[in-house]
């Protein structure tokens, strides 16, 4: 019988790092209200009852940058704090933990993914625009609502709306879209980049597009995320994997409905990541797997339209939390002395071996190390 | 500078004057979008930018620049003059600018110093304004199912719950029967507040995510003379509008890189022939509800967003005495096409669309209150407005008054004539 987690592919990694495996999943903007507070916790069931028993649980990590996202994304993943364009036409102005890795250890490219929902990112999260680091040392970057969202567009545009009330046919216009001649204007950056995608690549994606479509399932953007992130968890097995789950984002939108969804959605998703890690036998017992949402929403009341946003300088939108599964946990504790989300990277690079780099960051001493 | 024709002459000499040149540059955007947009603001928007400038002019040069050294300062930390600032408008590029500066709510707080500081000094020269009674009536219609435990809960202590007594014959709900009443006699709460010859233009606003109760506000009898007719959008009614606008939206998200280019064209699509009559005619009311589909908050996708936002930015701009909003139902996202928001979903999937009922329910309770907690944050709505809410399916409604209100205190149950009897006195 065929593991779910046996490779299909070659194996690419160089084997160079620590050994250790990191997987860092971050959420949208959320509040506590509707998270790790008496009201919220019936949306997280999964991050609240089956994994908080056995994290490290940081109940206040704070981010005190640019509430953005791709501010909050990158200031995360450099362990400082951002403010660079927000539409991400700008890269990160410090080293990432991506180009960390890969510089200070040799690490293959294929070591290192971010696999991201939020359309607010762009290829350059995979890389910083520091001296003697970039894109040469970055991570592979795909985003898989762009594919669903150009899926769309193309099928509208030529006139083939009917076909996406038809699974097979969906299938199709996904793949379509994932051959068209420029894959690049997804926003991917995988491999070295050419016009058409890296064929070790294409295949494992083609298995998740079609995993995902006729899974019966939800059919969101963070849903085709989880169903990639296992086929290049599966396929490629990184070292450092970063996922982005941004289904919560329809707040924007104004639908709170749908804002819960998503934040069900991202509690389920995290979880299932979690068991696939445990069934996996690349991972199982030398991944540590951190969570965190890039920041709250604004409060109710605030001119700036409650939940729809993420500006107010409030804690509402500035404090929020952090969960630490696997090899860096101890004995599971809450944590209640707050961190900075520039605080994560210090230790998740110490994790896989790097060698510390200047940081706004300080060293989380909880992590085991 | 490109200023309006139509600007005041006060205000046009202070500008012939040189007035912009006393502004910080951070204050440039909005003064020249004010002016050159003159004729599409509101009167209270007038009266603000009239009151900032005129004020201004009156400083002598070491007085107006004490009135915005902190703004001075900040923009000096922030070193606006490297930046890609525009000073004829408001951008995203502006904003994104601001906002990622380590600067940015300090700066915010001094701009709000300066509004404050002008109007202590309009105070202080006209003298504090009468305060008016306002009125403003939210609905979560039938068939919005609410559960009777929670229905009130994110009002918290603002309100007072109250039983309303609906006749089983009572058509087109209860918000219609207040606002409108019969339309023949002119008795709902919307004509008397237009017949009022003092009636200004934009005191009274009627924000419908369907049609019906905007349909039946327009078969009211015109305004007497020197009054002016309410704002009416319905989120319905201006569909052709809304499907346009997205679809043109759409077309440029694959020509243009820079959402500032986007949102610039945009801002030039010709809405006249998009829009009901009674936006068309109406230019403030037409760019309002152009600014309305650019600012986001989901006012171009989903009817309930839009009846929220568009309350929240009529308080805001307008500063109406009336205002009247009611929510509806929104369809489920189509399986696979939810993702493309901004796509008509009936263009996109083919799939018949179902109503999310549950769905709409949850954001219509939240976005009830938001509407009352976004006039809250103006003075003129602070002591003398009564704000009901009423939840249709469960013959309820949430009363949030000033004691001299005598609902707020009287029977827990009532019936609508009473209740709009009570509004009346209230209004009139």
């Amino acid at each position: 019988m065929m593991l779910p987690w046996a490779r299909a592919c070659e194996p690419l990694s160089t084997g160079a790092g620590s050994g250790h495996k990191v997987v860092l999943v971050i959420i949208g903007g959320v509040r506590r209200a509707e998270t790790f507070s008496r009201e919220g916790l019936e949306n997280i069931p999964h991050l609240a009852h089956d994994l908080l028993p056995q994290a490290l649980f940081y109940d206040h990590a704070r981010n005190e940058g640019v509430t953005a996202h791709f501010n909050a994304i990158s200031s995360i993943l450099t362990g400082n704090w951002q403010r660079v364009d927000d539409w991400g036409r700008l890269a990160p102005t410090t080293p990432t933990l991506f180009e960390q890795f890969r510089k200070g250890l040799r690490v293959d490219r294929s070591d290192t993914w971010i696999v991201a929902s939020n359309k607010a990112l762009t290829s350059l999260i995979g890389a910083s625009s520091a001296s003697g680091y970039g894109q040469e040392f970055g991570a592979n970057v795909v985003f898989p609502k762009q594919l669903m969202l150009m899926a769309v567009a193309d099928a509208l545009h030529g006139g083939r709306t009917a076909n996406m009330a038809d699974r097979d046919k969906i299938e199709a216009e996904l793949e379509s879209a994932m051959e068209g001649n420029n894959y690049e204007g997804l926003g991917w950056n995988v491999f070295d980049a050419a016009d058409r995608l890296d064929p070790r690549v294409r295949d494992s994606i083609r298995d998740a597009v079609a995993r995902f479509v006729h899974s019966g399932g939800p059919t969101s953007g963070d849903e085709l995320t989880f169903f990639m992130v296992r086929e290049i968890m599966r396929c490629f097995t990184p070292q450092l994997l970063v996922v982005v789950f941004s289904d919560v984002e329809a707040a924007h939108f104004g639908s709170y409905a749908m804002h819960l969804s998503g934040i069900r959605t991202a509690d389920r998703l995290t979880f299932q990541i979690w068991n696939e890690i445990q069934a996996n036998p690349d991972y199982k017992d030398k991944t540590t797997m951190v969570t965190l949402p890039e920041f709250g929403r604004d409060p109710d009341g605030s001119s700036t339209n409650g939940f729809f946003n993420h500006r107010a300088n409030d804690d509402s939108t500035r404090d929020t939390w952090m969960m630490v599964l696997g090899s860096a946990v101890d004995r599971p504790n809450v944590i209640e002395k707050p961190i900075r989300h520039v605080d994560l990277c210090p230790p998740l690079a110490g994790l896989l071996g790097c060698r510390r780099l200047e940081s706004q960051g300080t060293l989380l001493g909880d992590f085991r190390m | 500078m490109a200023v309006s024709d139509t600007l005041p002459v006060s205000l046009k000499t202070v500008v012939e004057n040189g007035v912009l040149n006393r502004l910080p540059l951070t204050f440039l955007p909005f003064a020249n979008q004010q002016l050159r947009d003159w004729q599409f603001l509101f009167p209270n928007e007038r009266r603000a930018t009239e009151q900032l400038l005129l004020y201004v002019n009156s400083l002598s040069p070491d007085e107006s620049s004490a009135l915005f050294a902190e703004v001075t300062a900040l923009e000096e930390k922030m070193n606006v003059g490297s930046w890609k600032f525009s000073t004829s408008e408001q951008t995203i590029e502006n904003a994104s600018l601001l906002a990622r500066s380590p600067w940015f709510q300090e700066w915010r707080r001094a701009v709000q110093a300066v509004f404050d500081a002008t109007e202590r000094h309009a105070t202080t020269t006209e003298g504090v304004p009468t305060p008016a009674n306002r009125l403003v009536l939210i609905e979560i219609p039938r068939p919005l199912d609410l559960a009777a435990v929670s229905v009130w809960q994110r009002w918290g202590q603002l309100g007072r719950p109250l039983n309303l007594e609906i006749p089983p014959n009572l058509s087109g709900g209860v918000l219609q029967n207040l606002v409108v009443g019969d339309p023949r006699l002119s008795n709902g709460l919307l004509g008397k507040v237009t017949q009022r010859a003092r009636n200004q233009y934009a005191e009274a606003w009627v924000i419908d995510a369907g049609h019906a109760l905007v349909d039946s506000a327009l078969a009211l009898p015109p305004a007497g003379p020197g009054a002016a007719q309410p704002v009416l959008l319905s989120y319905s009614r201006l569909d052709p509008c809304r499907q346009n606008f997205s679809r043109e939206m759409n077309t440029m998200r694959k020509d243009l890189s820079d959402a500032d280019a986007v949102y610039d064209r945009l801002r030039k699509v010709n809405l006249v022939s998009w829009c009901p009559p009674e936006v068309a005619a109406d230019p403030a009311a037409r760019e309002f509800v152009r600014n309305l589909y650019l600012s986001g908050n989901g006012a171009v996708i989903f009817s309930n967003s839009f009846v929220q936002w568009a309350a929240s930015e009529a308080f805001r701009r307008a500063r109406p005495r009336f205002l009247a909003a009611r929510f509806g139902v929104r369809s489920k996202p189509k399986p696979f096409t939810a993702v493309a928001v901004f796509e008509n979903p009936d263009q996109v999937n083919p799939l018949p669309a179902v109503d999310d009922l549950p769905g709409s329910a949850i954001d219509a309770q939240i976005l009830a209150p938001y509407i009352w907690l976004a006039a809250m944050r103006y003075e003129e709505y602070a002591h003398a407005t009564v704000c009901v809410c009423v939840a249709e399916s469960l013959s309820q409604a949430c009363v949030v008054a000033p004691p001299e209100f005598a609902v707020a205190h009287g029977q827990s149950t009532l019936s609508i004539d009473a209740l709009g009897h009570e509004l009346d006195e209230w209004i009139s």
